[in-house]
């Protein structure tokens, strides 16, 4: 009798233990599972040459369920601003941070510091602080093999030789690793085949800036080793105030894909800014609830564009992602 | 090990209870129902909401299908009007103004729509365009698609995959995505009719964004739009696909027609729902991976889960109350009857429904009769007892009377009138004790005063040929003892014993007691007996008997075990010209009305309860001798 109690008992127990679990996890499930919150921060971030690398992180984040969060930075962030604003993303909720190393001494503490908070990941496109980041996970192209391809492909136009030819390098930051591992490599394939480099220059060299290109030696060729250079040089190409001289370089944005089109660029090397948001977020999400899986750099491919291949049906998808 | 273990198990359930048998049905039977309805139910309602899902959807892409029939169908309208109400109207040579007006006025009133409006010769050269902007240099027009299209079926107006448009320049640096719709057209220039094209594009970002609202589901299925030969048009993946990070099976959806199709496509099983847009055989696929079904039923799924344990909950608790309400008249009616069987005797339990209660009330009446029917066996077993000892006692009068009135005629024939005097006057008062009011049972103390009495008639009959000793401890006067138990056994000593010795003859009466127990012994001197034949004495009935009557120790053994019990009488040892000894073995009960009543009612001796001479307590007969209580 007093056994039939106690069954009695335990089964209602188990049973209103089951039942309590089930509605417990229904209402966990009702509030919706949360979502991890990532944060990008990136040097003017509101700027086209981010869209294709933008709409990848958005294509990312819907395949993984991510919230992205993109403050706007208006232009270029030093050091100490890149800081505040990840420390307010994280304070925000951010649970991790794709970052663009803001360039400037400190970077390097400073992201090392803030990776112990959260996980980080860089953004390179241009490149980062001499020096490098060696101990956090960088998503990126290969800056020298950037560079050797579109010496490669100047080498092509000129037939193989360059012998007698000078060209300059004009960068937004110099001081940037990736910046230098491009130059490298345009550098030691064009002065292979007999080419002079005349000058190498770093600034903002905008029409209306306050660095002219005007001012340099004339040179045949002018390679811009970044997008905003390259715009820069289009821009310099299309008031002809290059003393004619051609341009060749590596951008990701539809302005300089324009100069490409109208006859201002002879060849554009273009690292695939989708790919490498997708990449990065991809990344990133699968490290988000797994704490002993580590973040691995990834390295994204680019694309060679010439005038003639511009729409291509291959092309038009990578400047379909650049028009976003 | 194992066996045993499956042995005992199927023992245990073979013994469970009533109650918990019940339980156990019950909620079998009620769970597997439970179980089975609510599978059923959650199956037919899952069915249910899957076909709803699917018709949803089916009527979404229909819906969809429509309106992007109406959007294509406005730039059908749009291409058309251009075409018979500016082009063929106007010549391009003298009407070139009017011709730019119309054209103006209807990429207005479509401006949200359309991204431009063009007319080409069959050169590719421009003729008009609205907006008005820039032609890039050489955009190789008659090698674009769209105008190759055009001119390969003049008839038939064509609407291309996205792309992006490569004519003009406004200056903005950007690249715009839209879906080109071309005809072929008839220009007038100068009066001459010429073949051209006329492009209309459309800004793609209105599909785009017709097909993003229908792809804000959030439960896993899809819409994407692709064309007749599976070219993606629209797909939410888009890039990831052209990238090889995704994959569609568009290729294979472009060739269903409208309907609903199974698939099982990059390791997932999916409905498509397909609906084809007019004019362009453009197919709008609706993609519901089998994942999305479990979506919707998630809630569902907890609902039924919920539901199930609760009513499980109930069922556990109204089989309980249910199975202990049946159980309960039958478990106490059970425990009643246990202790009944335990010897105890409580009311057999009368309760709970009509039929236990009749079933009680059987039992209990069974009992009562088994009661009655038990006592009246005890009684007519008393009665018979007691009508063989009635028997064997009126043995022993006349067996003796016989004897002695031998010796008194003997006595009064030889003249010693004196003796004879003397054996009458001992007669009468053996037998004033001897008849004992009736009585069978008499304290030990009479019992001696009787053999004294015998025994002094018969040392008169055999001329005092023996002498007689008794040795009786005091304590045992007062016990209990069956009438005329010694002289049959003085008798057989005097007659096979001393009766021939001459005066050496002796016979000694001895009484003790010993751990509760009344041994009294007669002892002779006699020429005694081999062991065989002593061991007949009490066994052999049909022995003959050399003097008497022929009754003797055999009777007092009986009338002894009949009043005390089988463990009680006699016990007789001899050698051979040693002597006899025979004592009696009787316990020790104390003397009184009350004890003397149950004995000779003929309730065994043990078996029944026996007062103390003090009126209180009560015990066996073991008790009595045990602690002596009484003596």
């Amino acid at each position: 009798m007093k056994n039939q109690k106690k069954i009695f008992v335990l089964a209602e127990s188990v049973l209103a233990a089951l039942l309590l679990l089930l509605v417990a996890r229904m209402f966990w499930e009702m509030n919706g599972e949360s979502r991890y919150k990532v944060a990008i921060v990136i040097q003017n971030s509101d700027s086209s040459q981010w869209a294709s690398f933008q709409y990848g992180l958005k294509m990312a984040a819907q395949d993984q369920n991510i919230e992205l969060s993109i403050p706007s930075t208006g232009g270029t962030l030093t050091v100490e601003e890149e800081k505040d604003l990840i420390e307010a993303e994280l304070a925000n909720g951010a649970d991790a941070v794709i970052v663009q190393p803001a360039p400037g001494e400190g970077a390097e503490e400073m992201l090392k510091l803030l990776e112990k908070k959260a996980p980080i990941m860089l953004a390179v496109c241009g490149g980062w602080p001499e020096g490098g980041i060696s101990q956090l996970p960088v998503t990126g192209p290969d800056n020298y093999g950037l560079g050797k391809a579109l010496a490669e492909e100047l080498l092509r136009d000129y037939g193989g030789s360059m012998e007698g030819k000078t060209f300059g390098i004009l960068s937004e930051q110099g001081s940037l690793q990736g910046t230098a591992s491009r130059e490298r490599g345009v550098r030691e394939a064009l002065e292979k085949k007999g080419a002079a480099a005349r000058w190498s220059v770093s600034g903002f060299f905008a029409e209306d800036g306050s660095h002219s290109l005007k001012l340099l030696p004339e040179v045949d060729v002018v390679v811009a080793l970044d997008d905003s250079s390259l715009v820069a040089a289009g821009e310099y190409a299309a008031s002809k105030d290059l003393h004619g001289a051609l341009v060749y370089g590596i951008g990701h944005s539809t302005e300089a894909a324009y100069y490409l089109d109208t006859d201002m660029v002879q060849c554009l090397v273009v690292p695939d800014g989708f790919q490498m948001g997708y990449q990065c977020l991809t990344e990133l999400a699968g490290s988000l609830g797994h704490y002993f899986r580590g973040i691995k750099g990834q390295e994204v491919p680019y694309t060679v564009l010439r005038r003639e291949t511009l729409f291509s049906e291959e092309n038009q998808k990578l400047l379909f992602t650049m028009s976003q | 090990m194992g066996k045993n273990k499956y042995l005992k198990w199927g023992i245990k359930l073979e013994l469970r209870g009533i109650q918990s048998t019940i339980m156990a049905v019950f909620s079998l039977i009620s769970f597997s129902v439970l179980l089975i309805l609510g599978f059923t139910i959650y199956t037919r309602f899952s069915a249910s909401a899957r076909q709803e899902i699917i018709s949803g959807t089916q009527r979404l892409a229909e819906q969809s299908g429509e309106y992007l029939e109406d959007y294509l169908m406005d730039m059908r309208r749009v291409s058309d009007s251009i075409y018979y109400n500016v082009i063929k109207e106007n010549d391009f040579s003298t009407q070139a103004k009017d011709i730019q007006q119309g054209m103006n006025l209807l990429y207005a009133a479509n401006r949200e729509n359309l991204r431009s409006i063009a007319v080409y010769n069959e050169y590719g050269s421009l003729m008009a365009a609205e907006p008005v902007v820039l032609q890039k240099e050489d955009p190789n027009i008659t090698k674009q698609g769209w105008y190759e299209k055009a001119m390969g079926e003049l008839e038939n107006m064509h609407f291309s995959t996205p792309h992006i448009q490569n004519l003009f320049d406004d200056g903005a640096s950007r690249y715009y995505w839209v879906i080109s719709l071309s005809r072929a057209v008839e220009l007038t220039s100068h009066g001459v009719p010429r073949t051209g094209v006329l492009l209309v594009d459309m800004d793609y970002s209105g599909i785009e964004r017709l097909m993003r609202q229908i792809n804000e589901s959030g439960n896993g299925q899809y819409f994407y739009l692709c064309d007749s030969d599976g070219q993606l048009i629209y797909h939410s993946r888009q890039i990831q696909i052209y990238n090889g990070i995704g994959s569609e099976n568009s290729r294979q959806a472009a060739g269903y027609k409208d309907g609903v199709y199974d698939e099982y496509f990059a390791g997932e099983r999916r409905k498509v729902v397909v609906a084809t847009v007019s004019y362009t055989g453009w197919k709008l696929v609706g993609v519901i991976p089998y994942s999305a079904f479990t979506y919707g039923l998630f809630n569902l799924r907890y609902f039924f889960g919920i539901f199930m344990l609760l009513m499980a909950m109930m069922l556990v608790f109204v089989n309980r109350v249910v199975s202990v309400r049946i159980s309960s008249p039958i478990l106490k009616l059970n425990d009643s009857v246990m202790s009944y069987e335990a010897g105890e005797t409580p009311e057999i339990y009368i309760g709970g429904p009509r039929e236990i209660r009749h079933l009680g009330y059987s039992i209990q009446t069974s009992y009562e009769q088994i009661d009655e029917l038990m006592k009246e066996i005890v009684r007519e077993q008393n009665e018979r007892r007691k009508s063989e000892l009635d028997a064997l006692q009126s043995q022993i009068n006349p067996h003796f009377l016989y004897n002695t009135l031998d010796s008194i005629i003997w006595m009064v024939e030889d003249g010693r009138n004196d003796g004879a005097s003397f054996m009458i006057t001992e007669l009468a008062r053996f037998f004033r004790i001897g008849l004992s009011k009736g009585r069978t049972v008499i304290t030990v103390k009479e019992e001696l005063q009787h053999a004294k009495s015998y025994m002094n008639i018969q040392k008169i009959r055999y001329k005092n040929a023996f002498s007689v000793v008794f040795d009786i401890d005091p304590a045992i006067h007062s016990c209990c003892t069956a009438k005329l138990v010694l002289q049959p056994i003085l008798e057989n000593a005097i007659n096979y014993g001393v009766s021939g010795m001459d005066g050496a003859g002796e016979i000694k009466v001895a009484g003790r007691l010993e751990e509760g127990i009344v041994r009294l012994a007669v002892q002779d001197n006699g020429i005694g007996m081999v062991e065989e034949e002593a061991s007949l004495i009490l066994t052999d009935s049909s022995r003959k008997q050399k003097h008497g009557s022929g009754v003797g120790l055999v009777n007092v053994n009986k009338r002894i075990q009949i009043l005390f019990g089988k463990e009680y009488g006699l016990a007789v040892a001899s050698e051979p010209d040693e002597g006899t000894e025979v004592s009696i073995r009787i316990p020790a009960v104390p003397y009184t009305e009350e004890n003397r009543k149950v004995l000779e009612e003929g309730n065994l001796f043990g078996k029944e309860e026996f007062l103390s001479p003090h009126g209180s307590g009560a015990g066996d007969g073991s008790r009595w001798g045990k602690d002596g209580q009484g003596l």
